[in-house]
């Protein structure tokens, strides 16, 4: 089951570490501009999806998302939530990602391409998740006319699990999931495709 | 066989479909509010007393009241995120996944808890002196630089405790 390849793997990985989270911050400073209209944009389409009247508004702010509806008061119920504390793992992720020996050869883009995606699937839902436990919660009235208990219990703890389980384990999860050859041979393992 | 039946059979597909069951229990458990009464904000005032500690060995003369940490020059609350109780549940939910024996699971908990304590310790006093000569930066600091860096050192610590202390009595 272990084999054979000594520790200085694991010590070239982490040697490699640090100038890898260098390159995943130049990356995601690179990105992010073009990536946040597109996450609001996505969010508000799918908030608006099954809502009668469309009215769930994620606008772009800098680097915020104003989170709210455009059919109460303008001055009511409108909150700014920091997109970085949403897609602020891509940056560990890429770290740990880039880390790796070879992590951009032949056949692996596929898989990055796919963990990126999976990354930016949750980083909508997220967002979406914010914006459900907005209205579920802070809006009064229209908040309780509008969502029941139960409504109100599933918009929280999807909101809890996104904002902080989800955030911090996604990148470990999709590392070991995309790369797990690489990642076992880390641990000294063989890799799995040979068991 | 669907591929997704077909990786979970794979050990990194067993590895990554416990780590996600045991995590997601975890922070259920959390999420409970008598846990959060009895456990997490308790827990979290002795992260803001520890910090304290830390800033008084520098002549802050910092007071802890609940989960505020302040001094005359600056005051940071600290919360649920914010506490390092996720850096710890991500590198027990990766120890207790991992296919070793308990004792090496026991022992990897025991170490990895004080070293992610040390490191959260080290987090948030190096946001309260951001907060005191930068606060402009407080908020990357917080957010983008250190939450990055917790993610990076659980994980750091999860593969040199599978590395050198439970790959040897591993079962897959």
């Amino acid at each position: 089951m272990r084999s054979r390849a000594p520790a200085f793997e694991l010590r070239a990985f982490l040697r490699r570490l640090p100038l890898a989270l260098a390159g995943a911050v130049i990356v995601w400073a690179v990105a992010r501009p073009v990536y946040t209209p597109i996450l609001c944009a996505t969010t508000q389409f799918l908030a608006r999806l099954f809502e009668v009247p469309p009215a769930s508004a994620v606008v772009l702010q800098g680097g915020d998302a104003l989170l709210g509806r455009t059919d109460l008061r303008a001055d009511s119920g409108w909150l700014k939530f920091p997109l970085t504390q949403i897609h602020f793992n891509l940056v560990p992720f890429l770290a740990l990602v880039l880390a790796l020996p070879r992590p951009l050869a032949a056949g692996r883009w596929r898989r990055l391409a796919v963990s990126l995606a999976v990354l930016a699937a949750a980083h909508v839902l997220s967002l979406l998740w914010q914006l459900k436990f907005l209205e579920a919660f802070s809006m009064g009235p229209w908040s309780r006319a509008n969502y029941s208990d139960v409504a109100r219990n599933v918009y929280g703890t999807l909101r809890y699990f996104f904002d902080i389980p989800v955030t911090f384990a996604l990148p470990l999860l999709l590392w070991v999931g995309s790369y797990p050859d690489q990642v076992f041979a880390l641990l000294g393992l063989e890799a799995p495709a040979k068991r | 066989m669907s591929p997704i039946r077909a990786f979970l059979g794979t050990p990194a597909g067993r590895f990554i479909g416990t780590y996600a069951l045991v995590l997601s229990a975890s922070f259920l458990v959390l999420a409970l509010r008598p846990v959060n009464d009895r456990v997490v904000n308790p827990y979290t005032t002795v992260v803001a007393h520890e910090a304290r500690l830390v800033l008084n060995l520098f002549g802050e003369g910092a007071t802890v009241s609940g989960q505020v940490l302040s001094s005359p020059r600056f005051s940071v609350a600290i919360y649920n995120g914010c506490n390092g109780l996720e850096a710890i549940l991500i590198f027990v939910s990766g120890v207790v996944a991992f296919p070793s024996p308990w004792r090496r699971k026991v022992v990897g908990i025991a170490l990895g808890f004080l070293a992610i304590q040390v490191f959260n310790v080290v987090r948030v006093v190096s946001l309260f002196y951001v907060g005191v000569f930068r606060p402009q930066w407080f908020s990357v600091s917080h957010v983008f630089v250190w939450q990055s860096l917790v993610i990076i050192f659980g994980v750091v610590l999860w593969l040199v405790w599978v590395r050198r202390y439970a790959v040897a009595g591993a079962r897959f």
